[in-house]
């Protein structure tokens, strides 16, 4: 297990996506992009990002970066939430539907599009929650 | 002893009162002054729902069942309360329970219980934080305060990782979130609560509710200030339909509001106000001139500033499904409208539906009528009878002998009520409705009387009774008086309700239109959860095969189920229809039976062409109403249904 967010975080997330999620089983063979913004990280109170570029179901890229942009790539969906709200959806505590009809993941793009990749992105976030149960208080 | 055996002993003891409890729906009934009584001095004081008699039976209700233990605060809670009474009258009026009983219980609960027992719950962090924003009296993390919230914003089975905050302004609440975001701490508003109750036993709990953080409870919001030059209202958080509607009065001014304990600006955020009042007063976005607002970042706005974004406007499709308000409404500016000198009462009573829609839609679209509705025969007998058992006979009387099943109810003014008169054949008169107003308990006794049998064989047993020779006899016979009705009532209580029946306007049926305090009767000692929506009446064929497919939910699943009411709005454009599913909230088999007929019904009106369903229509009320109902919807494709399935799953898990 590691850390949410942190250098193995990333390693393990791809190689768990890359050996264990089927493309089209698992992530229906979707073509899509997604930025998920991370923000009020403690005990600084940081915002972090993570990329994720998915095509036929299979993982192309993976990227974390620190700070309020993140302009390497440009993503087709944008999330955007605090820590806390992430944390509650890897300990399952929330899903991914309730957190975005909640407002506590702000979607921008089209909610409807969005909402249609859930099913495909509850298969990665299994995988993350496997692998992450250590968060900051 | 064992702490099961001191919860057994407990629970033997206190029987009646855990009875009461458990009876207790959060209907929000004793949180404002509908009677003249009073308010409850120790709610009015302390503000939080602990301290109001409906917390203090859902305080009672997990004390006695073990889900919170007594705290030192419980002592301060349970000597707030001087068992002044005022509860046990309003709460009769709504529910028939006595929430004295439940207080007068808890102090020798209280009083008998070890001291040394009593938990200490230290401050810490959070609290001490947002004690810093509110002020030392308006923050908690006391799990018997907060354990009051549970059934009406905390899901039952939630633990008591909460802090209960009321700030007095959007300021206040701007640094409230701020505070929440930095610290990941989740929150919800909470004003008056009933839709939070009434989703927090079924399936729609975790969508709707909160599961740890802080509840941001608006009461405290309490600006109220009538404009009568510009014919508006200036209405914080905190105030009820009711009690604007009250204040608006006083100026021969009347505001397009919901029932009596919702609070209007929340009332905005959730339903944006549907009323029987729509077809000319509107809906959404029409009902508020401005209003004043916090977005989940903590910026403060209003809807009349230049500088933001079109706030009128909402994503389309049935995938907009929203559980919680886009912005928390701190205080509106409300549109108020005129009451005039010749404004009347037209009832039309149905046997058949169409007839009631044909001529409810007609009205409608030609403009006439400030009020319009269809009210089913049940929601006509749940209103107007004090107790569940007279609801229960004077419907069967309704529908087996006078075969009542509909009624069309209309205010307009004088040249709209000969207009209307001229389209039927007879209508019932206010002196006939004031009859089964007072009468209905007499009423009900007539259940296997001979005349009623014998009126059941008149070829139109309405017209006989309301329109034929038989009527002055027929009134005669309710012996309609409020000293009669009074009757009804417990013996100590006898005095005050017929008092209360005497004045002028419990019986004055356009009041009763404005001030709605009758629909909370609907959640009297059992819960109901309204589904619905919006249909186009382009596709008023539709509207039958709606209704049908309840019914067939509703007896699938066992359960009580009934229309509730059909209303026009937009000159007859749209209607909206609400269709009712009842059951015992402390009963798990219902609640299972209950969360199948959501999830049916929900999934079955998507696959009829020109609906909007219930769940899509929550929490579009700041909207302009066309960005919500155009373009007009079809019954969504099998893909999209797939889609839909997975969406309801992954808010409401498995069922």
């Amino acid at each position: 297990m590691v850390k949410f967010l942190s250098e193995e975080w990333i390693e393990i997330g791809k190689n768990y996506i890359l050996d264990r999620l089927d493309p089209i089983k698992d992530l229906k063979s979707i073509t899509t992009s997604l930025l998920g913004v991370v923000e009020h990280i403690p005990p600084d109170d940081i915002t972090m990002n993570f990329y994720l570029e998915l095509e036929d179901g299979k993982l192309n890229d993976f990227i974390v970066n620190t700070g309020d942009t993140f302009e390497e790539k440009k993503a087709t969906y944008e999330i955007r939430g605090n820590y806390g709200t992430y944390k509650s959806i890897l300990m399952g505590e929330m899903s991914l539907g309730i957190a975005v009809l909640k407002n506590r993941l702000i979607v921008k793009g089209s909610k409807l599009q969005a909402l249609k990749l859930i099913k495909p992105l509850d298969g990665v976030i299994v995988a993350l929650k496997e692998i992450t149960d250590e968060f900051e208080a | 002893m064992s702490s099961e055996n001191v919860l057994e002993k407990l629970n033997s003891k206190y029987e009646e009162t855990i009875n009461i409890a458990k009876k207790g729906t959060h209907c929000g009934m004793c949180r404002f002054d509908f009677l003249g009584t009073g308010l409850c001095p120790s709610g009015k004081k302390h503000g939080f729902l602990a301290y109001w008699p409906q917390g203090r039976m859902q305080i009672f209700k997990n004390l006695m069942s073990g889900k919170v233990k007594p705290t030192k605060k419980l002592i301060e809670i349970v000597n707030s309360c001087s068992l002044c009474g005022i509860c046990d009258k309003q709460c009769n009026f709504a529910t028939q329970l006595r929430p004295e009983k439940v207080a007068k219980a808890l102090k020798e609960y209280v009083e008998e219980i070890d001291k040394e027992e009593l938990q200490n719950i230290p401050e810490d962090k959070n609290v001490i934080e947002l004690r810093k924003i509110v002020g030392e009296e308006w923050a908690t993390n006391d799990s018997i305060i907060t354990s009051s919230y549970i059934s009406s914003i905390i899901a039952p089975d939630s633990k008591f990782n909460f802090y209960i905050v009321m700030p007095k302004d959007a300021e206040e609440l701007s640094k409230v979130i701020k505070y929440a975001n930095s610290n990941n701490l989740p929150y919800l508003p909470r004003s008056g609560g009933t839709l939070l109750s009434m989703a927090a036993p079924t399936v729609l709990s975790n969508a709707f509710g909160l599961e740890k953080g802080i509840v941001i409870d608006l009461l405290r919001m309490n600006q109220l200030e009538i404009h009568p030059e510009s014919q508006t209202a200036t209405v914080g958080a905190g105030i009820t339909a009711f009690e604007l509607q009250k204040e608006a009065h006083k100026h021969k001014l009347r505001a397009n509001v919901a029932e009596a304990g919702a609070h209007v600006c929340s009332n905005i955020a959730s339903t944006g106000i549907l009323s029987t009042w729509g077809n000319k007063y509107g809906w959404a976005a029409d009902n508020f001139i401005d209003v004043e607002t916090v977005d989940d970042e903590g910026n403060i706005s209003y809807h009349s500033d230049l500088e933001i974004e079109n706030p009128y406007t909402t994503e389309y499709g049935f995938t907009n499904i929203s559980l919680v308000p886009p912005l928390i409404v701190t205080k509106v500016t409300t549109r108020l409208n005129p009451v005039y000198d010749d404004e009347e009462a037209v009832f039309v009573p149905f046997e058949n539906i169409q007839d009631a829609i044909d001529l409810s839609f007609k009205i409608a679209r030609r403009g006439m009528g400030f009020s319009n509705v269809i009210l089913s025969r049940k929601y006509l007998a749940e209103f107007i009878s004090p107790t569940p058992k007279i609801a229960e006979d004077f419907e069967y009387i309704l529908e087996k002998y006078l075969k009542l099943n509909y009624a069309v109810d209309i205010i307009c003014n004088s040249d709209e009520k000969k207009i209307i008169e001229g389209m039927v054949d007879y209508t019932i008169d206010k002196s006939t409705l004031k009859s089964l107003i007072l009468g209905c308990p007499k009423l009900s006794t007539l259940k296997d009387s001979e005349f009623m049998k014998i009126l059941s064989e008149e070829k139109d047993p309405l017209k006989a009774i309301f329109a034929g020779p038989m009527k002055e006899h027929f009134e005669k016979a309710l012996d309609a008086t409020p000293e009669n009705i009074s009757k009804i009532y417990d013996e100590d209580l006898q005095d005050f309700f017929k008092k209360a029946y005497s004045k002028p306007e419990m019986t004055n049926i356009i009041w009763l239109h404005e001030h709605r305090i009758f629909p909370s009767r609907l959640m009297r000692q059992r819960m109901f959860l309204p589904m619905g929506g919006v249909i186009w009446t382009e596709y008023e064929k539709n509207l039958l095969d709606w209704i049908n497919m309840f019914i067939e939910v509703g007896d699938k699943n066992k359960l009580i189920h009934a229309l509730g009411f059909i209303s026009p709005f937009d000159q007859g454009r749209f209607a909206c229809l609400e269709y009712d599913f009842y059951y015992d909230h402390n009963d798990p088999d219902a609640k299972k039976r209950v969360d199948n007929a959501i999830i049916e019904s929900q999934e079955k009106s998507l696959q009829i062409d020109g609906i909007l369903s219930a769940l899509n229509f929550y929490f579009k009320g700041l909207y302009r109403k066309e960005h919500v109902l155009f373009p007009i919807a079809k019954a969504i494709s099998d893909d999209d249904q797939e889609l839909f399935r997975e969406l309801l799953k992954n808010i409401i898990g498995e069922v």
